[in-house]
């Protein structure tokens, strides 16, 4: 009996104590908000573009999960979104406080779609080490190597691409790395344009080859820029090789400014527009100094008694 | 047209009526010290628009978001009062709705001082007023901002016109018979009456000027709201992103223009005791007027907020949402209820249509009208497309200023002093026409 009085007290302490931690943070949320369960499954693409989507949203503040390299931030600092004593929350619950923010944290409600939040959230759960089904994506089984090299090769014929991701072991043998994730990036007006395809994972060699798409526009001989990188540099460190290519269709490149348009400056208006402007503005105006003109007739007719 | 019981006939002469008309203009105590108290408002106010001169339009509520405050509400307001003017004089006039005779001319004088003091909210709302001219040396002829200037000076100008060219017999009669006028009065008497003598000649050739000028101004004052409105429905913003903005705008116009002349018409019948030409017969037709644009008004009303409210689209809910229910439904509300369907319920009933309580229910009608600008534009501005994170607080609400509430006052003074100079210089009734109208011999000397 005591004993067991004792164990609700703990447990009641303990209950008390998790739920004022919970609290210093201050989030609150519902009950039907944590229910929420991911719509996507966990497959190693889903993951991967949830990679993708929290290097450029997240990682800024957060870094990388599980190695705490996160902004210092005052008063609260950003979680460390791979470690096990924030994964223990309900996918509902992080999507709740992805959604809403507080704080430093921004709400992301309007800002990411929710498909590529559940994306961000199926990437952080392939952290989780209670979830039974797990995903090995970053599970590599590579040597030690130093020396790590990123080699291209580009196919204009067939419009491919390959890149090869090789280091030297301590033997000074060099090696393909294998399992490690690449990007295929291509330069846009505004970031990058993801050709990566479906499967950019290296092989037992170190290769991974993709297929260039058909038609993407490039500048006027055909040419884009290309970024192609380790996708996370947390493992051997920022590897990139930016290539201009020339797979991209010839494009000749219109300027929305150049042509006649609702848009355009002054001297580029529409004809119908001016026309209708000026048109109306003398038919209205004519009309007026008409007007003013018979004025000027009025005392001359005070004269001509009829 | 006259359903109603006829006035007890008084016997007007001529005589009469241009004593009538004429006698408050030059023996009004109080229409002077009315001045000085306008003159005073415009003073002190002036200072306040002297520091937003000086210091920029940070002073203002205004901020990234809201960019369009108290000033382009009230400009719309202004914009839809000045209709009137091409409601009554015009449109009635063309139909040859004889009951208008009296109240034309405090109509086109609203119109005037309302569209002239509107193009000068504008400026008033510009942080370099001194660059004013690039609207139209730079102006693109794709942009709205550009059609509303044209239109608007357009408007001012024919409405002037309508105000001038059919006051001429009067112009003629004032030369004569203000004996104790200014020099100056009496040199622009005499400029602005043409030498008119009411030879049938002139008549005939000054009432087709009239007939020309009524007819321009309909498409004019059709534009000048409808281009209005476009300022705001060429946006992609929910709320004003809707296709009937352009009539929805020139029917709040005729409320708020009607409204406004009621009131007028009330303060110069008791105040230039003209209750023999501003009869309770203007009052009560004035009172179905108003009934019916009201109706019509509540009609696209209904059509703005239900069917957007029905489907209640991405973008479109936050936006009604906020109006019906969220911070701006008070205000909402009201203006919709004490605006106008109140005002409807009470005015079909004739005897809310006496002179003093369709006054009053008037003040309602122009009080909730300007509020009801107030919410088209405001809330709008809050809710930008693309959602910026971290702004500062003051983005997101908006909070007019002292300064931007002294400007705005200003502006009101300013309308009211020139109605009050318009209505001391020239006579607030036709003479000749109500002459005429009641089958009285008109004669002008030469
Ligand atoms: C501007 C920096 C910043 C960015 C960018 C950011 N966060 Fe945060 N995040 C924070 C801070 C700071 C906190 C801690 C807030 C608190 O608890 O008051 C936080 C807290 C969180 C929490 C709650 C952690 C807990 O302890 O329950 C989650 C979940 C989260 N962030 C997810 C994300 C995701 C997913 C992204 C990217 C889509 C993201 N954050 C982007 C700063 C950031």
């Amino acid at each position: 009996m005591k004993n067991t009085m004792k164990n609700i007290a703990a447990l009641f302490l303990i209950f008390v104590f998790s739920g004022s931690m919970a609290n210093a943070q201050g989030w609150t949320v519902p009950a039907s908000a944590k229910k929420k369960q991911n719509p996507y499954e966990a497959t190693s693409k889903n993951i991967s573009s949830g990679k993708k989507i929290y290097n450029i949203q997240c990682k800024s503040c957060h870094g990388d999960p599980t190695m705490a390299n996160m902004l210092p931030l005052a008063p609260v600092a950003p979680t460390d979104l791979g470690a096990q004593n924030f994964l223990v929350q309900s996918d509902g619950e992080i999507f709740y406080k992805v959604n809403k923010g507080q704080g430093a944290m921004p709400a992301f409600e309007k800002t990411i779609s929710d498909e590529d939040k559940w994306m961000v959230i199926a990437f952080l759960r392939s952290f989780d080490k209670n979830k039974k089904v797990k995903q090995q994506v970053a599970e590599v089984k590579n040597p030690e190597v130093t020396d790590v090299k990123l080699e291209l090769n580009v196919n204009e014929e067939d419009k491919t691409m390959l890149a090869k991701l090789s280091g030297l072991t301590d033997k000074g043998k060099r090696v393909g790395l294998q399992g490690i994730e690449m990007s295929f990036l291509v330069k846009r007006s505004f970031g990058y344009l993801d050709v990566s395809g479906e499967d950019p994972y290296t092989n037992e060699t170190g290769d991974v080859q993709i297929q260039f798409p058909v038609d993407l526009p490039g500048d006027r001989e055909g040419q884009v820029n290309m970024l192609v990188k380790v996708t996370d540099d947390a493992f051997y460190g920022k590897l990139e090789e930016a290539r201009v290519v020339t797979l991209g269709v010839p494009t000749d490149p219109v300027n929305p400014l150049d042509e006649r348009a609702m848009w355009g400056t002054r001297a580029n208006a529409p004809i119908w527009i001016i026309v209708t402007f000026v048109g109306g503005v003398l038919a209205i105006w004519s009309v007026i100094f008409m007007v003013l003109f018979q004025m000027i007739k009025l005392p001359k007719l005070a004269k001509s008694k009829d | 047209m006259n359903d109603l019981p006829k006035q007890k006939e008084t016997t007007l002469s001529f005589e009469k009526i241009k004593k009538d008309i004429l006698h408050p203009m030059q023996n009004h105590k109080g229409l002077e010290l009315w001045i000085v108290f306008l003159i005073t408002v415009i003073s002190v106010c002036g200072w306040a628009y002297y520091i937003q001169l000086k210091d920029g339009l940070g002073v203002t509520g205004m901020r990234d978001y809201v960019s369009w405050g108290l000033y382009i509400a009230n400009f719309v307001f202004f914009v839809a009062v000045s209709l009137v003017g091409m409601l009554i004089s015009s449109i009635l006039g063309l139909l040859r709705i004889d009951w208008i005779t009296p109240i034309s001319r405090i109509a086109e004088i609203i119109a005037v001082a309302f569209v002239a003091v509107a193009g000068l909210v504008i400026v008033l709302d510009m942080g370099r007023p001194d660059r004013v001219l690039n609207v139209m040396i730079h102006g693109r002829f794709q942009s709205p901002i550009l059609w509303d200037v044209t239109v608007i000076t357009t408007y001012l100008t024919v409405s002037a016109l309508l105000l001038i060219l059919p006051m001429i017999p009067d112009l003629a009669i004032c030369k004569k018979e203000l004996t104790k006028a200014s020099p100056i009065m009496k040199k622009l008497y005499n400029i602005l009456s043409l030498g008119y003598i009411n030879t049938p000649a002139q008549h005939k050739h000054l009432h087709r000027m009239i007939r020309t000028l009524m007819v321009l101004i309909v498409p004019i004052g059709l534009a000048i709201h409808t281009v209005t409105s476009w300022l705001f429905a060429a946006t992609l913003r929910n709320g004003w992103d809707t296709t009937i903005f352009g009539p929805y705008f020139v029917a709040g116009a005729f409320v708020a223009g009607s409204a406004a002349l009621i009131i007028a018409m009330y303060f110069f019948r008791v105040n230039y005791k003209l209750q023999d030409y501003i009869t309770e017969l203007q009052f009560d037709k004035m009172g179905k007027l108003l009934v019916a644009v009201c109706l019509v008004y509540l009609y696209f009303n209904l059509n703005e907020f239900l069917v957007p409210g029905y489907k209640m689209k991405t973008g479109d809910d936050i936006h009604l949402k906020e109006l019906f229910y969220g911070n701006w439904a008070i205000m909402f509300w009201a203006s919709q209820l004490l605006g106008n369907i109140i005002p409807i319920i009470l005015l079909v009933n004739n005897k809310f249509r006496k002179p003093l309580p369709i006054m009053i229910i008037s003040l309602f009608v122009l009080a909730g009208a300007w509020f009801k600008r107030y919410v088209i534009v405001i809330p709008t501005m809050l809710h930008p497309h693309l959602p910026i994170q971290n702004v500062p607080e003051n983005f997101v609400h908006y909070y007019p200023s002292a300064i931007e509430i002294s400007v705005t006052v200003l502006s009101f003074a300013l309308v009211l002093l020139i109605i009050t100079v318009l209505s001391k210089i020239f006579p607030v009734v036709p003479i000749v026409e109500t002459a005429e109208s009641k089958g009285i011999e008109v004669k002008i000397d030469a």
